[in-house]
């Protein structure tokens, strides 16, 4: 017992406090980093670090380096832009012809597949793929709307009023988000809700 | 002369108070930045990583949303990234 304690303090780890802190922080910056794509263990090393003559400098670093890195999770994103990558449809299955909706805050827009990509905006059309949103949160343009066969996808395009997918906010370096099953889409302050037209 | 000395007693005492305080904020700072970003990107509100504020256990609240919590803007798929 003796022995552990001289090791705990050799490590600076002064009371059973700071030993469970540290297995605790461990395990949780483990999880964080794996849900952004980055291995486990690098959370896990990042915790350990300050427990070296480095101190708390080189984690802070560490954790402002992974705030402004690239995640491979955002690299994941299916390329809702390319050829879908689902699996063939069976022979006879008839395509999904069916358009989009999006409804709400005294706006209807309607579009479908026959373009690949839609901008949403609030100031005039100014092409045959402009959707207009007319309110002052919403950014000129705003975001865009991605279509590929049955899937819809949406990308923020650095709007001040942000974007939200069912509550979540969609960043502009998210990239196209797959909203096909989302409920609805927000807008500045516009809740669109998304439907099959 | 004892109360000038409770006055000057008072008086550094709230200076040191201060001085604790502001050395808080900007020690927070360096943390709350960059979580804000990692929250936001995760898909919460950034303002939860003004949990920081709180001394000794606002970290592990923070940290805990992000590891416990189902992201709402996606997590890296099972398999990749390490997870196996």
């Amino acid at each position: 017992m003796g022995e552990i304690a001289a090791l705990a303090g050799f490590l600076g780890l002064s009371g059973a406090f700071a030993v469970v802190g540290l297995v605790l922080a461990g395990w949780m910056a483990w999880r964080i980093v794996e849900k952004a794509g980055l291995p486990g263990w690098a959370g896990l090393g990042a915790i350990l670090l300050t427990l070296t003559a480095v101190g708390t400098v080189v984690p802070l670093v560490l954790l402002w380096v992974f705030a402004f890195m690239r995640w491979p999770r955002d690299e994941m994103v299916p390329a809702i832009t390319g050829p879908s990558p689902a699996p063939a449809a069976p022979p006879k299955s008839l395509p999904d012809r069916r358009g989009w909706r999006l409804a709400g805050g005294g706006v209807s827009l309607a579009f479908d597949e026959s373009s690949p990509s839609y901008r949403l905006t609030s100031g005039s059309a100014e092409q045959a793929t402009d959707l207009v949103v007319p309110d002052p949160s919403v950014g000129k343009p705003h975001a865009r709307l991605l279509t590929a066969g049955t899937r819809l996808g949406l990308e923020d395009l650095g709007s001040a009023g942000g974007t939200y997918i069912d509550g979540a906010r969609l960043l502009p370096e998210h990239g196209p988000r797959d909203i096909s099953a989302a409920r609805s889409i927000r807008l500045g302050r516009v809740e669109l809700v998304l439907s099959r037209a | 002369m004892g109360s000038w000395l409770l006055s000057w007693a008072i008086g550094l005492g709230s200076f040191v108070l201060f001085v604790i305080v502001i050395v808080h904020l900007l020690l927070s700072l360096l943390l709350i930045i960059p979580s804000w970003r990692i929250l936001s990107r995760a898909g919460y509100s950034g303002a939860l990583s003004l949990f920081h504020l709180v001394p000794v256990i606002g970290s592990f609240i923070v940290m805990a949303i992000l590891a416990f919590g189902e992201w709402p803007s996606g997590e890296a798929r099972h398999g990749e990234g390490g997870r196996r």
